[in-house]
């Protein structure tokens, strides 16, 4: 099929030949090479999910009905248990989101202005928490964040492990390079000419970065925040093990109600529930960011 | 940029260079420190944890089945994302980026609505959990991972050269195997090498789908944090630590290729 379809793409394309794809339409070989990764993501998550959104509406063992109905939600929405849990996921989302936003803006920001060395360096060592897993990282915080321990005696008192805190910490350090990295992308694609041209009409380094830098880097931050906020409302391992007892968020409480109460109804219930607060914190995001960026 | 700030971010990078390292450093020392508990300040060198991860069977069962799915999970995942990576690149149809999209999608799907999404199809379809399952739900889990790199390979990719050995006689699966392949091997490797550390590291998703003969590195050493940590569990994520600074080494120098980003 493809040479026949590319001879036609060749000749009706406007330079005969182009550095661009010479396929104009998805043909048998795309389709039959895209059939693996569709069929991976059918069966082993569209309808994995399906199973859960079925499992959510059914009747179990703390809530009974007939049929399936939407018993289960009503439920959780009508514990303010439940609703805490749901409150303390958002704002530890948007605490550690903002945060690693924060500190990873300078730094994407520093890189542009940095020899290659310490560059290279820098994203090595922000990357190595990602690829080292939750197995070293969590240890490392157990250790630097309990009473006694390193940190934990810089802040006197003040008990890091078990608190809501000990997850902001942790949850920030795993952030850090998704920010950095979504930054990096848009804010080192902003030519220097604008920069000079700006500085050369007299405007100081606060003025172009108000008017030139952080206008620009907003595509950049839109992901920067997209990613943060939707890795830290579905992580499991940092409130699990940094957290108290009554530190639970909506990824604790999916493991709590399949390890401990044998629930898979309303785990399914809080998975769907996971799902909709990341889907909706997207949409907001993203709407907001690019009314601000139209304006 | 004057000289004053770029010494002030430079200053800052490398604190936040600092912040990162942190918690591995620390690990590290703690797993060669002879003090019995931590936190405690440092006493002697000893590598007598080294020793005491050695008289532990379960744990190196345990990194055999890591180790397994990590190898079978990437090798598929690889495959699969090589196949789409050629199919998305070559083509400009309509919908091609929400394909793409689609295909990264299970990537901001928590790990853990992931793990019980595979764990309830397990039960309605009457399916028994063992390695092949959670080699599946680990091959699901890595592919965005592996598609990610092999793109940004095929994004550099000249079709022409594909192309003018198709127009010299070479059949589609020859022009694949001795033009395409070659040049996006280096993207390919990376796919595969981070594809198989995710799948290695992994907790969230592994956690409802092992059995405890079945149980991963990860799976096992958090089962035994819960009772208490101690030097040997600092031993044995050193020596976790070390597989990623190799891989991590090897992308970097190796294969020139960034993994995030």
């Amino acid at each position: 099929m493809s040479a026949v379809e590319a001879d036609v793409a060749l000749v009706s394309s406007p330079q005969g030949v182009s550095r661009k794809p010479f396929i104009q339409r998805p043909g048998v070989l795309t389709t039959l090479f895209l059939m693996p990764a569709a069929l991976l993501l059918v069966v082993f998550l569209i309808i994995p999910l399906s199973v859960t959104v079925w499992m959510s509406l059914s009747p179990n063992v703390l809530v009974k009905f007939q049929g399936h109905t939407f018993a289960n939600y009503t439920y959780v929405f009508g514990r303010s248990y439940y609703i805490q849990v749901l409150w303390r996921t958002v704002r530890i989302a948007a605490e550690t989101s903002s945060i690693a936003f924060l500190l990873g803006y300078p730094a994407a920001l520093a890189l542009r202005y940095v020899p290659p060395a310490l560059s290279n360096a820098f994203v090595l060592a922000v990357t190595l928490p990602v690829l080292c897993g939750p197995l070293v990282v969590i240890l490392g915080w157990m250790i630097l964040l309990s009473r006694g321990g390193p940190l934990g005696s810089l802040v006197g008192d003040l008990q890091l492990l078990g608190s809501e805190w000990g997850i902001v910490v942790a949850q920030v350090h795993f952030l850090l390079p998704f920010v950095v990295l979504s930054l990096v992308n848009v804010l080192h694609g902003i030519p220097d000419e604008l920069l000079d041209a700006a500085r050369s009409l007299g405007a100081g380094p606060v003025r172009r970065f108000l008017r030139i830098i952080l206008p620009l880097s907003l595509p950049g931050i839109l992901s920067a925040l997209i990613i943060g906020f939707s890795l830290a409302t579905g992580a499991f391992v940092a409130p699990h093990y940094l957290g108290g007892p009554g530190d639970l968020t909506l990824a604790t409480l999916i493991s709590q109600f399949v390890m401990a109460t044998f629930n898979g109804q309303l785990a399914a219930t809080v998975s769907i529930l996971l799902l909709a607060v990341m889907s909706a914190a997207i949409f907001t995001l993203t709407i907001v960011l690019s009314w601000k960026m139209r304006g | 940029m004057t000289g004053a700030w770029q010494r002030l971010g430079q200053v800052y990078l490398v604190a936040v260079i600092i912040f990162a390292l942190g918690p591995a450093a620390v690990v590290v020392f703690d797993s060669v420190n002879s003090a019995t508990s931590f936190p405690s300040p440092f006493e002697q060198f000893t590598l007598r944890w080294y020793a005491a991860v050695a008289g532990r069977p379960e744990l190196f069962e345990a990194a055999r089945n890591s180790l397994v799915v990590a190898l079978l999970s990437a090798s598929v995942a690889s495959v699969i994302a090589f196949l789409a990576a050629y199919a998305l690149s070559r083509s400009t149809f309509p919908g091609r980026h929400a394909v793409a999209t689609a295909l990264i999608g299970p990537l901001f799907i928590p790990e853990i609505v992931l793990g019980l999404a595979i764990l309830q199809i397990a039960g309605a379809a009457d399916l028994t959990l063992n390695l092949a399952t959670l080699t599946a739900a680990h091959t699901l889990f890595v592919m965005p991972f592996a598609l990610r790199l092999t793109l940004s390979g095929f994004s550099r990719f000249d079709f022409n050269l594909e192309w003018a050995a198709r127009s010299l006689g070479a059949s589609q699966g020859i022009a694949l195997r001795r033009v395409v392949l070659p040049l996006v091997r280096p993207n390919l490797i990376a796919g595969f090498t981070l594809a198989a550390i995710m799948s290695f590291v992994n907790l969230p998703v592994s956690m409802f789908l092992t059995t405890p003969t079945t149980a991963t590195l990860p799976v096992s050493v958090f089962a035994y944090m819960e009772s208490r940590i101690d030097p040997m569990i600092a031993a044995v994520a050193s020596l976790v630590l070390f597989v990623a600074v190799i891989a991590t080494f090897f992308l970097d120098r190796v294969l020139k290729i960034r993994i995030i980003g």
